[in-house]
C-alpha cells in the first residue's frame, strides 16, 4: 500500500505532507503530557521496530500461492494507544521510505495518512475501542478476574477482541485503499479510470484485510492473554493501574469526552482531504464546458489568439505543478524521432560524465 | 531473505561515512536538494519524456562524485520498482493514442507514460539514496529537530532505527528455528502467525523496560534536557544546532535549483523535437 514519487503530483503531495505532519504534531503533543508517562517512549520504539521486523516475515495466504505480510497500524494502536501508534508507525514509514524506498519522499504525508492516521486515529477509536471494550468484559476481566480464572469471561473477552481486530483492520485497509485511489487519481498520473482503480483495490485489500485482521486478532489474544494490563493500558491511558473489578472506566465521562476529540479531528481532516482531493480533480478533468467544446470542435481548448497569449499560456502550462489530466493534444505528442535521439544522446551523455568522474576519482586515489 | 533484508537495513548508512565532496555538504543542502529534486521531476507531465530525461544527470554526476557503489543503488531501485511498473504497464495497455511510428512500430502514449513513471521512479528512488547514503541518519535526525520536528517524534525514529537490527536478528532467529522444527513447509503457517509475533512482542517489550530502566540509571532524563533549552541533548550528540550554512554551498544549491528551473521551463530537448 506504500505510494510512490511516481504517481503523485506535487499539490497532493504537499498537502497531504500539511494534514500528515498536523496529526503528528498533535499526537505529539498528547503524548508529552504527564499522565502519559515517557517511559512509553522505549516501549514505542520497540514495537514500531517490532512491527518493522514482522513486516519482514511473509506468510503464504491460502489458496492463491501468493505471499503478503502485516501492516500493523491497528496492532500498534492496540498496543500503544491512537496517538503514540501514529507516532510509531509514521517513525516506521519514514525509515522504510529512507532507507528502502519503499513509499516516495514526496509521497510520505499520502503514506503516513493513508497507513497511519486513519488506522490509528480512525479505525482504533471508532471501531476497535468500542466493539472491544464497550461494557466492561475486557477491562474487568483483566488483572483480578484474569488470576481468579473466569474462563467464561476471558473468552467473551477474546472473542470481542477478535471481532474487534478483524473489522477495525478490515475497515482500516477499505479506507487507507480509497485514499491511495483518490490520492493517485487527483494527482492524474495514472491511466486507470476511477471506476475501475476502486474495483481493483478494494477486493484486494478486502482479502489483505481478512487475512491481517486474523493475525492482528491473533497476536493481541496472545499479548492479552499473556500481558492483558497492555491492551487496556493503551486504551485507557488514566486508568492504567488502577481496575477495580465491576467497575466501568470505558463509559466514564472523562473518558468518553477524550475519545472524542481525535474523531473531530480526524473527521475535519478528512473534510480538507476530500475538498482538497475532490477540487483538484475536478480542476484536472476536462469540464463541462471544455468537453462540450471538443464535441463540437473536435478538440478541448479553442486556438490561441495571438502571439503573446500562446507563449504566456505556454509558459503557464510549464510551470503549473498539477500536470495537466489532459495534454495529449499538446507538446507531449510532438515527440519525434529527432527526439528520441536527441534523449539517446543525453543518457549517453550523462553516463559518460559520470564514468569520467569515477575514473578521474579512482586515478587519484591510486596516486595517492 | 531475511538475513539479506537485516543486512541491507544499515547498508546504505554504511556508505555514510566516507569523505567526499559530497558527503562533506551540508545536511540541509542536501536536503533541501532532495526535495527540490523530486519535485521538479514529479512536476512533469506524464508524456513529457524529453523534457524528465536531462535530470537524469543528477543521478549520474552525483554518484561517482560521492563514490558510491552503483551496484547496490540499482538494486534497491529494483524493490521500489514492481508497483509503479504496474501502473505504467496498466497505463500502456489502457491508452493506446498512437503518438509517432518508428518504422513498423506505433509508439502509443501509454507506452510513453509507461516510460515517464518508470524513469520518474528510477530518479526519485536516487534522489533519497543519495541523501541517505552520504548523511548520517543522526544528522539528519538533527535537521528534523532543527526544523522544530517534536523532540519525542525524533527520539522515536532514532530508537526504531537502531532497534531495528536488534529485532530483526531476533525474528529471523525465531523463524530459523521454527523453520527448523517444520521440515518441507514454506515459511510461517497462518495459524502461527499469530503466537509468533505475539512472542515477537512479548519479548520487545520486555526489552524495551530493560532499555529505558538502563538508560535512567545512567542519567537520561529528557525533561531535563528540554529545559536547559539544549535539545540536541536529547539525542546525546554534542553539537551546536544554530550552525550557519557556508556561502558557498549556499550559492552552489541557488545554482543547482535555478538549473532545474530552466530545466522544467525550456526542456531543451523537446525543442529538438
Amino acid at each position: 500500500m506504500h505510494m510512490a514519487d511516481a504517481l503523485i503530483s506535487p499539490a497532493i503531495g504537499a498537502s497531504m505532507y500539511a494534514v500528515s505532519a498536523a496529526a503528528v504534531a498533535v499526537s505529539a503533543a498528547k503524548i508529552k503530557k504527564p499522565d502519559l508517562s515517557e517511559s512509553k517512549i522505549p516501549l514505542m520504539a520497540v514495537s514500531g521496530a517490532m512491527v518493522f521486523a514482522a513486516q519482514m516475515i511473509n506468510f503464504t495466504i491460502p489458496a492463491t500461492g501468493s505471499s503478503g505480510h502485516i501492516g500493523g497500524g491497528i496492532l500498534l494502536a492496540a498496543m500503544l494507544g491512537p496517538y503514540a501508534g501514529l507516532l510509531a508507525l509514521a517513525a516506521v514509514l519514514i525509515i522504510q521510505c529512507l532507507c528502502f524506498a519503499d513509499g516516495g519522499l514526496l509521497a510520505l504525508g499520502c503514506n503516513i495518512f493513508n497507513m497511519g492516521v486513519i488506522p490509528c486515529l480512525l479505525a482504533y477509536p471508532l471501531v476497535f475501542k468500542t466493539i472491544a471494550f464497550r461494557k466492561n468484559p475486557v477491562t474487568a476481566s483483566t488483572v483480578s478476574e484474569h488470576s481468579t480464572g473466569s474462563a467464561k469471561q476471558s473468552k467473551s473477552a477474546h472473542f470481542r477482541i477478535t471481532i474487534a481486530s478483524v473489522i477495525a483492520v478490515i475497515l482500516a485497509l477499505q479506507i487507507g485503499a480509497f485514499g491511495v485511489v483518490l490520492e493517485t487519481s487527483a494527482s492524474g498520473i495514472a491511466e486507470l479510470p476511477l471506476s475501475s482503480f476502486i474495483i481493483l483495490m478494494q477486493p484486494i485489500h478486502l482479502a489483505i484485510g481478512v487475512v491481517e485482521g486474523i493475525v492482528t486478532a491473533a497476536i493481541l489474544n496472545f499479548i492479552y492473554a499473556a500481558r492483558p494490563e497492555i491492551l487496556t493500558n493503551a486504551a485507557f491511558p488514566h486508568h492504567s493501574n488502577a481496575v477495580i473489578p465491576g467497575s466501568d472506566p470505558g463509559s466514564s465521562p472523562s473518558t468518553q469526552k477524550k475519545s472524542m476529540r481525535p474523531i473531530l479531528i480526524v473527521l475535519a481532516s478528512a473534510t480538507l482531504i476530500t475538498a482538497i482531493a475532490l477540487s483538484l480533480l475536478a480542476s484536472a478533468n476536462p469540464d463541462g464546458l471544455e468537453w462540450s467544446i471538443g464535441k463540437i470542435t473536435g478538440q478541448t481548448e479553442l486556438d490561441a489568439e495571438g502571439r503573446v497569449f500562446s507563449l504566456l499560456s505556454g509558459i503557464q502550462e510549464r510551470l503549473s505543478f498539477m500536470p495537466d489530466y489532459d495534454f495529449k493534444s499538446g507538446s507531449g505528442s510532438g515527440t519525434s524521432v529527432a527526439g528520441i535521439v536527441g534523449g539517446a544522446l543525453t543518457f549517453a551523455l550523462a553516463g559518460a560524465a559520470g564514468l569520467c568522474i569515477h575514473l578521474f576519482k579512482r586515478k587519484r586515489r591510486t596516486e595517492a | 531473505m531475511i538475513a539479506n533484508r537485516v543486512h541491507s537495513i544499515y547498508a546504505l548508512e554504511n556508505l555514510s561515512g566516507k569523505d567526499t565532496v559530497i558527503h562533506e555538504l551540508d545536511t540541509r543542502v542536501k536536503l533541501i536538494l532532495a526535495f527540490a529534486f523530486v519535485i521538479v521531476t514529479v512536476s512533469f507531465n506524464r508524456y513529457d519524456i524529453l523534457g524528465l530525461i536531462p535530470l537524469v544527470f543528477y543521478p549520474a554526476i552525483l554518484i561517482p562524485l560521492a563514490e558510491l557503489p552503483a551496484k547496490i543503488l540499482m538494486s534497491r531501485f529494483l524493490i521500489a520498482l514492481p508497483f509503479c511498473a504496474f501502473a505504467g504497464i496498466t497505463n500502456a495497455i489502457l491508452d493506446r493514442t498512437p503518438a509517432l511510428t518508428l518504422g513498423n512500430f506505433v509508439v502509443t502514449l501509454g507506452v510513453i507514460s509507461c516510460i515517464t513513471i518508470i524513469l520518474k521512479t528510477f530518479l526519485c528512488v536516487m534522489a533519497v539514496f543519495l541523501l541517505i547514503a552520504t548523511t548520517p541518519f543522526a544528522r539528519l535526525t538533527r535537521e528534523l529537530l532543527r526544523l522544530h520536528v517534536p523532540t519525542v517524534f525524533v527520539l522515536l525514529i532514532e530508537m526504531i532505527y537502531r532497534y531495528l537490527g536488534v529485532l530483526s536478528s531476533e525474528a529471523m532467529s525465531m523463524s530459523v528455528a521454527y523453520k527448523l522444527r517444520s521440515v518441507s513447509s514454506k515459511g510461517i503457517k497462518m495459524k502461527h502467525m499469530g503466537s509468533f509475533v505475539g512472542q515477537l512482542a512479548i519479548r520487545s517489550f520486555d526489552r524495551g523496560e530493560r532499555v529505558y530502566a538502563a538508560m535512567t540509571c545512567r542519567g537520561y532524563n529528557q525533561d531535563q534536557g528540554q529545559k536547559r533549552g539544549d535539545r540536541s541533548a536529547v539525542l546525546f550528540s554534542g553539537k551546536n544546532l544554530r550552525v550557519r550554512i557556508p556561502v558557498g554551498q549556499l550559492i552552489g544549491l541557488v545554482i543547482v535549483i535555478a538549473i532545474f528551473i530552466l530545466l522544467r521551463i525550456f526542456e531543451p530537448l523537446s525543442m529538438l523535437g
